[in-house]
């Protein structure tokens, strides 16, 4: 099958801007897959991810978007001593849109010891001491700072926020790569939010024994004689509830990943049929000269897999370059969905491609191999 | 014992709501060496029997035996795969692959064998200079006159040295002088390289240029002349195997 390789070649080049044009195809369909898809691992890597379950959000009770929930700090203390609690960090959210958006900015506000030990956060740039150190320092998420163009010693405003960029990290969960971190004092003493002594969010870390759901309960419990009830939810439950609206529509993109793929296949089919009644009679002279009928359906095959792959493999490259460098992400209410590029995305990108491609082949090309030899020679 | 058996072979055909039968048991014997032509009026069959000994259209009915094997009862890769090793086809309009050069075009049959590289390119370029186009083994079909895309297609025919050579009209669609250099181009496959020939010309010039000549009429075939003694096999030449 190989010796006849450069004639599959040859025959898609023959008709280079129909090959050309399928293949362009295939690779906007498989970027848009490739978006969709890293979409959908985004959300799926925020509520199963490893602290999905193993840390527990504790928030106002009825209350969603960040700047509308108000804890006492000193929560913390209470939350602490229900059975399971490892540690807790309080935690100041600011964020410039409530509301779902591509370029959400999430500043979160935590004491930087308790940062360091809870988050598994790795500076790329910068340094802590200077994060540490120095009130308006933030240490900003890698995908934000591609995003806004940030690098350590930058000024960073946005709003009535002004930050001094002391270091850029990485984290093993995506979407916090999204975020700032500057100290608790600082974010509650900005301008606007008016928050001495107050808190958006309590994150409790448990021990690796404690059941969330009871832990969860117990932190309510405790905390209902408090000023402010509270809601307690495992940290994957709370994102996806944040983000609930998103989710939905999320869910349709889904859809739009299958329609792309669909797409693909009726392009490439169109494209692989008409190649073959172009060549109706060149299939027969091969079958003449002795080709088996078995090679000239592998023949036809082999180019609808060829111009599938080639459009997959330009489209899955370049949504993977889109989606490396171009630090995207979608958020509402201070959760953000990280796009990334995964190895696991562009395998499965390529796989579809390559399936595609042989769906597409598999009829015009049982029609070119259970051609009549002798019509099709007599063909005009 | 002859090369091509054909035996009781029948095909029939509906046409516009009548049965036209083209062949009608008809008997024919080709001896290793032979050059055969088939003439008469359009429709008569000639190119049914070519096409049904060439093994890509099936009798009805009768058998078909070439070098002691029966091809009537073969499935289709059997066929293809017979053809493959016995069988030489030119068409009448060439029909060359017109992506592949002259070279490329001649390999094809030589890619279904075992063959090397270097043996491919070997037989290749024999069979090139046995139609004098080794200089335009470059050259695209459409970078050829149609005499010299002719002679592609017969270099294509018998480049695996073939059993069996069929052409079926093969000056059909050239001109008088390009004609004449396809003919001298059969004679030398039959005379000097051994090559046994079965063609059907509406032509009967080219018609004369065979040892045999037949022709089919009402589903039978006439010899229109005494068959010669067999050829000998080809022990030397540029294509002997």
């Amino acid at each position: 099958m190989f010796k006849f390789l450069p004639y599959v070649f040859k025959g898609l080049w023959r008709h280079g801007m129909r090959t050309f044009l399928t293949a362009g195809g295939a690779a906007v369909a498989l970027f848009v897959f490739c978006f969709v898809a890293s979409v959908q691992e985004g959300l799926n890597r925020l509520t199963d991810g490893g602290d999905a379950d193993r840390t527990l959000i504790v928030f106002q009770e009825n209350r969603f978007c960040p700047t509308s929930s108000r804890l006492p700090e000193d929560y913390a203390r209470t939350i602490r001593e229900v059975p399971g609690v490892r540690d807790v960090m309080p935690v100041q959210v600011w964020t410039n849109n409530c509301r779902a958006s591509l370029d959400i900015v999430v500043f979160n506000g935590a004491d930087p010891q308790q940062l360091r030990e809870n988050r598994g956060l790795t500076l790329t740039s910068g340094d802590w001491s200077a994060f540490e150190n120095r009130r308006d320092a933030a240490v900003v998420g890698a995908s934000l700072a591609r995003r806004r163009g940030l690098s350590a010693g930058d000024t960073f405003s946005i709003g009535d926020l002004s930050v001094q960029v002391a270091g850029v990290f990485t984290s093993p969960v995506a979407a916090e790569e999204n975020v700032a971190f500057t100290s608790l004092e600082f974010l509650q003493y900005t301008r606007g939010l008016d928050s001495a002594g107050l808190v958006t969010m309590h994150e409790a870390y448990l021990t690796p024994e404690a059941d969330p759901d009871t832990v969860a309960r117990g932190i309510d419990d405790a905390l209902r004689a408090g000023p402010v009830a509270t809601t307690t939810r495992r940290k994957g439950a709370f994102q996806a509830s944040t983000l609930s609206d998103l989710v939905d529509l999320i869910g349709f993109a889904h859809w739009l990943g299958f329609a792309c793929v669909g797409l693909v296949l009726a392009l490439v089919a169109t494209t692989t049929v008409m190649a073959v009644q172009d060549r109706v009679k060149e299939h027969a002279v091969l079958q003449t000269l002795g080709v088996r009928p078995g090679r000239v359906f592998g023949l036809v095959v082999c180019e609808s897999l060829l111009i599938c792959l080639i459009g997959g493999v330009i489209g899955t490259a370049a949504a993977t370059a889109v989606l490396a460098f171009g630090g995207l992400a979608v958020g509402a209410e201070g959760v953000t969905i990280a796009f990334r590029p995964s190895l696991s995305l562009a395998a499965t990108a390529a796989g579809v491609s390559a399936g595609v491609g042989l769906f597409a082949g598999v009829i015009p090309a049982w029609h070119a191999a259970r051609t009549n030899i002798v019509a099709a020679l007599n063909a005009a | 014992m002859a090369l091509v058996e054909v035996r009781g072979l029948k095909k029939a055909f509906k046409k516009g709501g009548e049965t036209v039968t083209p062949l009608d048991g008809v008997d024919l014997d080709i001896y290793e060496g032979d050059s055969v032509s088939m003439m008469g009026p359009s429709g008569t069959g000639k190119s049914t029997l070519l096409n049904a000994v060439a093994g890509i259209d099936p009798p009805d009915a009768g058998t078909i035996t070439v070098a002691g094997t029966e091809i009537t009862s073969m499935s289709r890769t059997k066929l293809a795969d017979w053809r493959a090793e016995h069988l030489g086809y030119i068409f009448q309009t060439h029909n060359l692959v017109p992506v592949l050069t002259a070279y490329e075009n001649v390999e094809l049959p030589t890619l279904l064998a075992s063959l090397s590289r270097s043996e491919r390119r070997e037989r290749v370029e024999l069979a090139l200079e046995a139609v004098g186009l080794t200089d335009r083994a470059d050259h695209l079909p459409r970078q050829m006159s149609g005499g010299q895309e002719q002679r592609v297609g017969i270099a294509r025919a018998i480049v695996m040295n073939p059993t069996l050579v069929v052409a079926d009209e093969p000056t059909g669609s050239l001109d008088a002088a390009t004609s004449a250099q396809i003919q001298d181009l059969l004679v030398r496959l039959n005379e000097e390289l051994g090559m046994t020939l079965l063609m059907v010309t509406h032509d009967s010039e080219v018609a004369q240029l065979a040892g045999r000549r037949l022709q089919l009429d009402g589903g039978q075939l006439i010899e229109l002349n005494e068959p010669h003694a067999a050829m000998p096999s080809p022990t030397s030449g540029v294509l002997a195997a």
